[in-house]
Parts: C-alpha cells; structure tokens; sequence
C-alpha cells in the first residue's frame, strides 16, 4: 500500500488539500475521483464519514454556565493556566467546543486521519528529515490543529537541522527567500514566546505562536522538498 | 589634365610596404567585426532562448498542470476547446515533458513539466517561459518555483497556484482558488469562488472579490482588501506584523471581528458596537460591532501590525 500511496503522492496531496472543503460539504469532484483510484485515501475518506455519522447521533448537551466556571476555577487551581491556559483560550473562543462529546468525537476524527495520513505512508522511513514533505505536512497540520507545542517545537527543530545541512545546495535567491521567511517567523516566535510570559493568558500570542510553529514547519518542510526535487 | 597612374613598377618599395600594411589592418578589422556579429547574435538566440509551440485539442473543462522552477507562467482562458502552449527554454539541457491523457482524441488532462537533463546546470538556464491559452472551463495546478504565475479569465472548478519566491496574479477567476507564495506578493482581481492565499513575507492584495468565503494570511506582509463583502460571506483575514486595509463601500453589510495585540485599530466606518463575549485578559484592541445589518462576517487579526477599515 506505501507503493501505491507513494506512487501517487501528488494526487494525494491535492487530496488533503481539497479533504476539509470536502467534508464541510464542498463539490469536490477531485476527491470523488481520487477516492476511487486511490485505496488508501478512499479509507480515510471512509472513517471520517463514518465518524462523522456516529458524532451525529451523539446526543448535544449543553453545560451550565456555573459547570464551565466549575471547570475553570477547578484548573486554575490546579496550575493549569500558567502553561495552557493561551492555547485554552485560544480554543475556548469557539463555539463548537461548548460541547465536549462531539469535540471529543471529532479530536479522535483529526487524531485518527492523522494516525492514518502521515506516518504510515512511508514505513522504511524513521527520521524527520527523511520524511516525504506530504507527509511532513500532513502531520505538521495535525499538530497545529491538535495544538501540540511540544511535538511542533521538536518537529520543527529537527527539520531545521536538516535544513541547515542541506541549505547550502540551494540556489541563493531561493535560499534568501527562505532565510528571509525563516527569519520573520523566528520574529514571530520569539515576541509571542516573550508576551506569553508576561502574559500567559495571552491568546491572540499563544495562536500566533501556534501558527507560527506550524507555518515554520512548513516552510521548512517546503525547502527540503525543494531540494528532494532537484 | 590626365591623372597619371603609376604603374606597378613605379611605385617604390616605401609604397608598396604602405599599402600592404594598410591591407593587412583592413583584414583583422572585417574578421573582428564578423566575429563580434556572430557572437551578438549568438547571445541574442541565447537570451531569447528556444522556443515551442504546440497545441492540443482538449475536454470543454480539462485540467492543466505545470510544474516549473524559474521564468513566467501566463495562463489565460479562451473559448477554443484547445491547449496552445508556448514555451521558451534557455538551455538545451532543459527539456520540457508534456502527458496527455488519455493520449489519443480530446485529453482530459494536460502535465507540462520542466526537466533538467543535466542537473548541473545553471540556474539561470532553468529559465522556461510558459504561455498558454486555455479552454475557460479549465482546473489548473501550477507549481512554480522561483518565477512568477498569472492567471486570467480563467472559470474553471479549482486552482491552486504555489511558489517559494514568485508573485501570483490572478485575474477574474471563478472557482476555488488556492494560492501560496512563501515569499512573493499574492494578487486576487475579481475572484468570485472561494479564495485561500497565504504567504510568509508576501504581500496579499484583494481587488473587488465576489466571493463568499475568503481567507488571507501573511506573516510580515501587508493585507489590503478593497472591495465589498457578499451577504452571507465569510472573510478571514490575518497577518502578524504586516498592517491591514479595509476599504470598502459605505452600504458594506458586516459584522465585524478586529484585533489587534500591539498595533493599532482605525476604524473609520460607523459601527454598532457589540458586546464582545468574554475573553481572557489580554492588553489586546479589539472591535466588535455591525455595520449596517451585518450580512457578512468579517474577522481581521494581526499581532503587531496596524488594522485600518476604511470608507472608499
């Protein structure tokens, strides 16, 4: 199966391009396309579906106000703001995590499409750098969403080791071009790091930071592919 | 009087070694200039490279790819149901694979791709320019590294346009529009399908989009969004140091999501102030309100960078 995935890794990346739209109810006739031809995607396709029917029939409750303040003051008790609480907030803004179960029914969705989508795809390959960039990706996106910090942070720090030992085959326009989005993200990352800890609460930082972890990555992920085609 | 002619005999061996001298310049002079005709227009091929035109018969709605490292990609919509491509390459160890497929009758899909046959090759001789006119119904997937991509009057389902360095223009596209330059600027003209453009130090500029869904985001470049906003759209915009412009009609129907962390927030459009929900402490500046019946959602952030909505 990692044959025919690899073998068709374009089409599959335009599949997880075009994979959200799709699920959001989309025409999208690649992906109609795609599913057929493909086993492996068609089975992500398939899951989703299929979790996503089961979330449907998962009964919507709506918590008080006081269960939430409960929650709130109960973790703020116990210290868990001081590290988590801009990435909480962050998703505390949207409305759909008022409800725990399909919130949770669709973190295993997310959680299984990436169990399914990146590692996977190419098991005769153990580093990051070693990674196709699809996959680099898919799994960089899945962190991002998921809000992993810490898996992000250790990605992106092992892709730029790679970066480093590679850069130097790379064209000098693009590497500036590269270096210069390398730098303006270190930027990023740097001044939401510094305003998160004056200020943990943060969550306009703590998003930023996130995005900025996430995006590093794939710029990063972008120039090994780059250099991968040459 | 007669001129008198000398005859060869009568010219002394000073004139002879004159005139010999005098043949013997003129010689080197010619080859020299020959050499130097041959050698600018030799350079002149060079620079203008070699070029290919084909063309094909194609579906009414086929989809195109072009994948490329360096020079222009044009592409433009016409209402022939054919694929007529031009293409200029600059080195003869740069070849360029073309895939129809199927192969035989009227191909639903087209693959040009630029192939280095020698990857020591410089990369100012990556250089392949691409012109192609197209079916309007066509789907496009272009990759071009380190040039730049522009699209016109093309109505097809999708395209996605990425780049590391290149500027994108796209112009009076209908479908689903994905673009990416990780360092090049982003120009979207009356784009009427769902729009997502993202770059690192790239600009993005939004000229009267008929879209109802839009999404931008940049990092250090600059968001300017001038146009209206569909009834029932939805428009995110974010750039973390860059500044951001609004500017839109006075009869914009919207509700509006601004914040700001460290940059400021001009608003000069006369809105009715909601409530914001509660958020956690922050030293943010943030706005919240409707302007108008508020038809369309409008969500601007940015870190550090400047948000302007403006009356146009």
């Amino acid at each position: 199966m990692s044959e025919t995935r690899h073998d068709s890794s374009a089409a599959c990346y335009r599949f997880e391009l075009e994979l959200q739209a799709y699920m959001e109810g989309e025409n999208k006739p690649f992906v109609l396309a795609h599913i057929r031809e493909c086993a492996f995607c068609r089975v992500v396709v398939e899951d989703l579906e299929a979790l996503r029917a089961a979330v449907r029939e998962l009964p919507l409750e709506e918590p008080s106000a006081a269960v939430w303040s409960n929650i709130r003051a109960q973790l703020a008790t116990a210290g868990a703001f001081a590290e988590k609480a801009g990435f909480w907030s962050w998703f505390s803004q949207l409305d759909f995590l008022r409800r725990p179960i399909p919130v949770a029914a669709f973190a295993c969705m997310v959680a299984l499409g990436c169990l399914l989508t990146a590692p996977r795809n190419y098991p005769e390959q153990d580093s990051t750098s070693a990674l196709t960039a699809t996959a680099r990706r898919t799994a960089v996106r899945s962190m991002g969403f998921m809000g992993d910090n810490e898996a992000l942070e250790r990605v992106v720090r092992e892709l730029e080791a790679t970066f480093r030992a590679r850069e130097g085959s790379l064209a000098p326009d693009v590497k500036t071009t590269y270096e210069n989005s390398l730098l303006s993200l270190d930027t990023s990352i740097r001044e939401c790091s510094d305003s998160l800890q004056r200020e943990p609460g943060n969550s306009l930082a703590h998003e930023y930071l996130l995005a900025a972890y996430s995006q590093k990555a794939e710029v990063l992920s972008s120039a090994l592919e780059f250099d991968e085609g040459r | 009087m007669k001129a008198v002619r000398p005859a060869q005999g009568d010219s002394t061996v000073a004139d002879r070694l004159e005139q010999e001298t005098k043949k013997r310049s003129v010689i080197p002079y010619g080859q020299g200039i020959i050499l130097y005709l041959l050698v600018l227009s030799g350079t002149l091929v060079a620079a203008e490279g070699n070029r290919t035109e084909k063309t094909f018969e194609a579906a009414p709605n086929p989809r195109i790819t072009v994948t490329n490292a360096r020079g222009q990609i044009l592409i433009r919509g016409w209402d022939k149901p054919q694929v007529h491509i031009i293409y200029t390459v600059m080195s003869p160890y740069v070849d360029i694979d073309t895939e129809a497929i199927p192969s035989g009758g009227s191909p639903d899909k087209i693959h040009f791709a630029t192939h280095f046959l020698d990857p020591r090759v410089s990369e100012n001789d990556r250089t392949v320019d691409y012109s192609l006119d197209v079916p309007t119904g066509t789907d496009l997937e272009i990759r071009n590294t380190q040039g730049s991509v522009r699209i016109e009057k093309v109505q097809g389902d999708d395209a996605s346009v990425e780049s590391v360095g290149g500027a994108i223009l796209v112009t009076d596209f209908t479908g689903h529009l994905f673009l990416r330059s990780i360092g090049g600027n982003i120009d979207v003209i009356r784009p009427s399908g769902r729009v997502e453009a993202y770059s690192i130090t790239g600009d993005l500029h939004f000229v009267s989009p008929t879209t109802s869904k839009l999404r931008g985001t940049t990092t250090s470049g600059r968001i300017v969004f001038e146009g209206d906003f569909r009834d029932g759209g939805d428009y995110s915009l974010s750039d973390y140091s860059g500044d951001m412009d609004i500017l839109c009609p006075p009869s914009a129907s919207f509700e509006l999501n601004a914040k700001t962390d460290r940059g400021k927030l001009e608003n000069e459009m006369p809105m009715t102030i909601r409530h914001q929900q509660a958020t956690p402490l922050s030293s943010a500046n943030s706005l919240f309100g409707t302007h108008l019946t508020g038809k369309a959602t409008v969500s601007l952030r940015s870190f550090s960078g400047t948000i302007r909505i403006r009356d146009r």
